[in-house]
C-alpha cells in the first residue's frame, strides 16, 4: 500500500517537474519571438529618426539624473564629466555623495569650484538627512548639484534624497561608476514621447560590461567583450536578459523590472508610489513593482518600455566573492520581494502584472532555483538506487541542454540585430562560445547563491552591504602608452 | 538510394513513435533547438559578412559618388554665370555611368544627395536637386512610396520632401491620418514642407493624435522652414477637436508671440481637461497676456496643482505687479512647498521696486523655510 502510495507520488513529481519545465521553455520561445518583433520594430523606428531635433528643441522634458556616490574618491571625477556629457538640451545631474568616508566630497568640491548654497526643497520621501547642497560657480558646470547626506546605508536612501532635490519631472537613475552614452537621455526619452494609449512610467535599456572596454575620461572608446570568464558569463547573461527577455516583455508591456543601473522614471508616479525602500534588497525592482500597483490602484493606463540598444557600461565582479554577495543579495531581494506583495499574485485587479508577470516571476525566478535543487536531489537518489533510465535521462540532460544554448544563441543575433559593438569576430566569438559552457559552469552558481540568499532571508541574516571592488578601467590613453613604450 | 532513405526515415519515425510522449516531446524539442541554433549562427555570421561587404562597397563607391557631385555640381563652371537652371547640363557619361544602374547604388546617391542638400542651399542646393531628377532618382523614390512596407513608404516621403519634389494631396493627405503614428508622422512632416499654399490643411481633418516625439520635429520643421505661411493658430485653438492639435497650436502660439490668440486660448480655460487647461494657462502666461491676470487669479481656488502652479508661474511672467499681493499671500499661507517656491519665483521675477521691497519684507516677517526659499530663487548659480 505504502509502495503504491510512493509510486504515485513519484510519478506526480516526476510529471510536474516535466511539465513545468516544458511551460519554462514554451514561455522562452514565446520571449523569444516577441522580442525578435520589439527589436526589429525598433530598428525600423531608428532607421530613419533624427535625435538632432530634440537636441535643439525647446519642447524636451526636463530630466534629472540622480547618481549616488559611496567612497568614489578614486574616480568620481572622471564619473562626473562623463555624466555631464549628455547631448539632451534640458537635463540636471545630482550626485549624491552618500556620506562617504573618504575625499569624494572634497575632490568634487575642488575640481567643480563648488560652493554650498541655501538650497530649498521639499522631502517628499523620506532619506537621511542632508548635510548640504553644492553648485558650481563656473558656468560650464551650471548643470551639476552636488548633495552631501549622512549614510543611509543603501542606494534607495540616497536616491530618494536626489528624488527630493531634483527638479524636472523624470529622472534617470543610476550608479555613479556606470559609464553611460552620450545619448541615453534622448533614447530613454523617445518611448515617453511617442507612446499613443499609455503613460509610459518607466523606461530602460540594454547594461553591458565596462570589464574590458577601453575607456578614456569616463567615455567608452573601444566595446570589448570581458576577457574574465566571469565577466564575460555576466555580460551574456545581460544580453539575454535585456535584449531577449525584457524586450519580449515590454511586448507586451509586462516588464518586470528596470535595472538600478540605468532607467528613466516618471518622477511623479514614483513619489507617489512611495519612492525606494531602503529596507529592501532590491530596490529597484521592489519600486517598478509599487509604481505598477500605484497605477492599477488609480486605474492609470501605464506601460513600461524598454529599448535594446546598450546606453550603459558597468564593472561586473570578477571575483567570486564579491560576485557572490551581488548574486545573494539579489536572490534575497526577490524572495523578499514575492513576499511584500503577495496580494499581488494572480490578483485580476492588477492585470497583467497580476496574472502575468509576478506568476511568472514567482514560478519561473523564484521557485526555479529550488525545483532544480530538488530535481537534482531527486536524480542522485534515483541514480545510487539504480533506478534511473540512462538512455531517456541521457534525451532529457540533452533537451534542457541544447534549449538553453538555442535560447541563449537567439539572444546573442538579436543583440547582434540591434548593433554590432563588437568590431572583431574573436570577441562575438567569445560570447558566443559561453553558451555551450554557461550552464555547467555559471548557472549552478545563480542557483546556489539564490538559495543562499532566499536562506538568509528566511533566517533573518543581518545583511552586510560589502565593497564592491572595482579592479578600475582599461584606460585607452594608458593602453596607447603600454603600446608606445 | 532515395528508397533507401525513405525506409530509414520511416523506420526512424517508427522507432520514435514507439517512444513515451514526454521522450517524443523531448526529442522534437532537441531537433528544434539544434535547427534553430545552427540557423542562428549562420545569422550572425552572415549578418556580420554582410555588414563586413557594405562597409567595403561603402569605401569602394562613396569617394565616386562624391567626386561626381564635386564635379557636376560644386565644380560646375556655370554655377554664378547667371545661367537659368533649366539650362545647366551635367556630362552625360559621367550620369550614365553604369555603376549608378545598381539598386544599392542609387540609394547612396540618393542618401548623399540629400546629405550634401542639407549643407547647401541656393543655385547649388537647385543643381543637386536637378541631378537627382536627371538621374531619373525621383522615380526610385516613388516607386518605395507604392510598397506595402511603411518603413520604406517613410523613406520615399523623407527623400522626396529633402529634393522638394511635390506630393500630390491624394497621395499624402490620407497618410497624415495613418494609423501608422511613424507614417503619420513623415507624412505631416512632408505635407508642412512641400504644402505651398495651405501647409497646415492637414491640421482640419487630423483625427489622429500628434504625439510629443512628433511635435519636436514638427516645431523644428515650422520654426525653421523659410517661406513657410504661419496662420493664426487660434483657429485650431477654437475648432479642433483634436486634443494634441490644439496643445501644440497653444505652443506655437507661444512661440509666434500670437497676441490675437488670447481670446481663443482664455476660452479653453472653462475646459474640463486639467492638463489642458494648464497648457493654456501656460500659453497666456508666456504671451505675457496682461488681460487674463484678473480671470487666472479669480478661477485659480478652484484648480487642481499643476493649474494652480501654472497660474502662479504665468503672474510671473506677466508681471503687471497687479497681483503682488495675491502672491504673497500665497507664499504666507500656502501649506503647499511647490505654491510656496512658485509663488516666491514669480514675486522676484517682478523684478520692480515693489516686487523687492516685498521680498525684503517677506525674508524678515517668514519663517526659517520660507526664508529658504526666497534665498534659493534669488540665488543666480541655481537655475532650476
Amino acid at each position: 500500500m505504502i509502495k503504491t502510495i510512493l509510486e504515485h507520488l513519484q510519478v506526480i513529481f516526476e510529471k510536474t517537474v516535466y511539465i513545468y519545465g516544458v511551460v519554462l521553455l514554451i514561455i522562452y520561445a514565446c520571449l523569444a519571438l516577441m522580442s525578435y518583433y520589439n527589436v526589429r520594430r525598433f530598428l525600423k523606428k531608428e532607421s530613419y529618426t533624427d535625435y538632432k531635433v530634440i537636441v535643439g528643441s525647446e519642447l524636451a522634458p526636463g530630466i534629472s539624473v540622480i547618481a549616488p556616490a559611496f567612497n568614489e574618491g578614486l574616480t568620481i571625477i572622471s564619473n562626473v564629466r562623463s555624466l555631464l556629457t549628455f547631448d539632451y538640451p534640458k537635463y540636471e545631474v545630482i550626485i549624491i555623495n552618500d556620506g562617504s568616508t573618504d575625499d569624494t566630497l572634497e575632490k568634487v568640491v575642488k575640481e567643480f569650484s563648488l560652493v554650498k548654497v541655501d538650497f530649498a526643497y521639499d522631502i517628499k520621501i523620506q532619506s537621511k538627512p542632508i548635510r548640504g547642497i553644492y553648485k558650481s560657480t563656473d558656468d560650464a558646470y551650471a548643470k551639476l548639484v552636488v548633495v552631501d547626506k549622512e549614510n543611509g546605508k543603501s542606494k534607495a536612501d540616497a536616491t530618494n534624497a536626489g528624488m527630493n532635490v531634483s527638479s524636472f519631472p523624470y529622472f534617470l537613475c543610476t550608479d555613479v561608476d556606470c559609464i553611460l552614452h552620450e545619448q541615453t537621455l534622448q533614447k530613454l526619452i523617445r518611448p515617453i514621447m511617442e507612446e499613443e494609449n499609455h503613460r509610459v512610467i518607466a523606461t530602460g535599456a540594454t547594461l553591458r560590461m565596462a570589464n574590458s572596454c577601453e575607456i578614456d575620461k569616463g567615455v567608452i572608446i573601444r566595446i570589448k567583450a570581458p576577457r574574465p570568464l566571469l565577466a564575460r558569463f555576466q555580460e551574456l547573461e545581460y544580453i539575454r536578459s535585456f535584449v531577449l527577455g525584457k524586450m519580449g516583455w515590454s511586448y507586451i508591456n509586462c516588464v518586470p523590472n528596470v535595472s538600478g543601473g540605468l532607467g528613466l522614471f516618471d518622477k511623479e508616479i514614483a513619489i507617489k508610489a512611495g519612492g525606494y525602500d531602503p529596507a529592501s534588497f532590491g530596490e529597484d525592482m521592489e519600486l517598478m513593482m509599487r509604481m505598477n500597483r500605484y497605477v492599477h490602484d488609480n486605474k492609470i493606463k501605464a506601460a513600461i518600455r524598454y529599448i535594446p540598444v546598450t546606453l550603459c557600461w558597468t564593472e561586473g565582479p570578477t571575483s567570486l566573492k564579491v560576485f557572490m554577495r551581488q548574486r545573494t543579495r539579489w536572490g534575497r531581494g526577490l524572495f523578499q520581494l514575492m513576499v511584500t506583495h503577495r496580494k499581488m499574485l494572480l490578483n485580476p485587479r492588477y492585470g497583467r502584472t497580476g496574472m502575468i508577470m509576478f506568476p511568472y516571476n514567482f514560478l519561473f525566478e523564484l521557485l526555479a532555483p529550488f525545483i532544480e535543487s530538488i530535481g537534482l536531489i531527486y536524480y542522485i537518489l534515483l541514480a545510487i538506487f539504480g533506478l534511473v533510465n540512462w538512455p531517456y535521462a541521457v534525451i532529457l540532460l540533452i533537451f534542457v541542454y541544447s534549449y538553453a544554448i538555442m535560447i541563449s544563441t537567439l539572444a546573442v543575433l538579436w543583440d547582434q540585430m540591434t548593433v554590432q559593438y563588437y568590431k572583431t569576430w574573436t570577441d562575438v566569438a567569445r560570447i558566443a562560445s559561453m553558451v555551450f559552457i554557461e550552464m555547467i559552469i555559471y548557472h549552478p552558481l545563480i542557483v546556489i547563491f539564490a538559495l543562499r540568499g532566499y536562506f538568509f532571508h528566511i533566517a533573518g541574516r543581518k545583511h552586510s552591504w560589502g565593497n564592491m571592488q572595482r579592479t578600475g578601467f582599461k584606460s585607452a590613453s594608458a593602453s596607447a602608452n603600454t603600446a608606445a613604450t | 538510394m532515395w528508397k533507401d532513405l525513405a525506409d530509414l526515415l520511416f523506420q526512424a519515425y517508427e522507432q520514435y513513435s514507439l517512444l513515451p510522449l514526454f521522450i517524443e516531446i523531448a526529442l522534437a524539442f532537441i531537433f528544434i533547438a539544434i535547427l534553430s541554433t545552427l540557423i542562428a549562427y549562420s545569422a550572425i555570421l552572415f549578418k556580420r559578412y554582410r555588414a563586413y561587404v557594405y562597409e567595403k562597397r561603402l569605401a569602394f563607391i562613396s569617394p565616386k559618388i562624391e567626386d561626381m557631385i564635386t564635379e557636376q555640381v560644386l565644380l560646375n563652371p556655370n554655377l554664378g554665370q547667371d545661367i537659368p537652371l533649366e539650362n545647366i547640363e551635367f556630362d552625360p557619361a559621367a550620369l550614365n555611368d553604369k555603376i549608378y544602374r545598381k539598386p544599392f547604388v542609387r540609394q547612396m546617391l540618393i542618401d548623399t544627395l540629400i546629405q550634401y542638400r542639407k549643407n547647401f542651399r541656393g543655385e547649388v542646393g537647385e543643381l543637386l536637386r536637378k541631378m537627382y531628377l536627371d538621374m531619373g532618382l525621383d522615380k526610385d523614390s516613388f516607386a518605395k512610396m507604392k510598397t506595402l512596407r511603411w518603413e520604406r513608404k517613410i523613406k520615399a516621403v523623407v527623400e522626396l520632401t529633402q529634393m522638394d519634389i511635390p506630393i500630390s494631396d491624394v497621395t499624402i493627405l490620407p497618410l497624415t491620418n495613418s494609423g501608422n503614428s511613424a507614417l503619420r508622422a513623415a507624412a505631416r512632416n512632408a505635407y508642412i514642407q512641400l504644402s505651398k499654399n495651405e501647409p497646415f490643411k492637414f491640421f482640419d481633418i487630423a483625427t489622429e493624435p500628434l504625439l510629443p516625439w512628433d511635435q519636436l520635429e514638427m516645431f523644428k520643421i515650422i520654426t525653421t522652414t523659410k517661406d513657410i505661411a504661419i496662420p493664426n493658430f487660434s483657429r485650431w485653438v477654437s475648432y479642433s477637436p483634436n486634443k494634441s492639435i490644439v496643445s501644440f497650436c497653444l505652443q506655437l502660439i507661444a512661440h509666434y508671440d500670437q497676441q490675437s490668440a488670447i481670446p481663443a486660448v482664455m476660452d479653453l480655460l472653462a475646459n474640463k481637461d486639467h492638463y489642458f487647461r494648464a497648457n493654456a494657462i501656460n500659453c497666456l502666461g508666456k504671451l505675457s497676456a496682461e488681460v487674463a491676470e484678473d480671470k487666472l487669479v479669480k478661477i485659480y481656488n478652484n484648480q487642481p496643482l499643476n493649474c494652480q502652479i501654472e497660474i502662479l508661474k504665468a503672474l510671473g511672467r506677466i508681471a503687471s505687479g497687479k497681483h503682488l499681493e495675491f502672491l504673497k499671500s500665497e507664499f504666507l499661507y500656502s501649506s503647499n512647498f511647490d505654491i510656496r517656491m512658485n509663488a516666491s519665483r514669480s514675486i522676484i521675477k517682478h523684478n520692480t521696486q515693489n516686487s523687492r521691497l516685498m521680498v525684503e519684507e517677506l525674508m524678515e516677517m517668514t519663517h526659517d523655510e520660507n526664508q529658504l526659499i526666497i534665498k534659493h530663487c534669488l540665488n543666480p548659480l541655481i537655475k532650476y
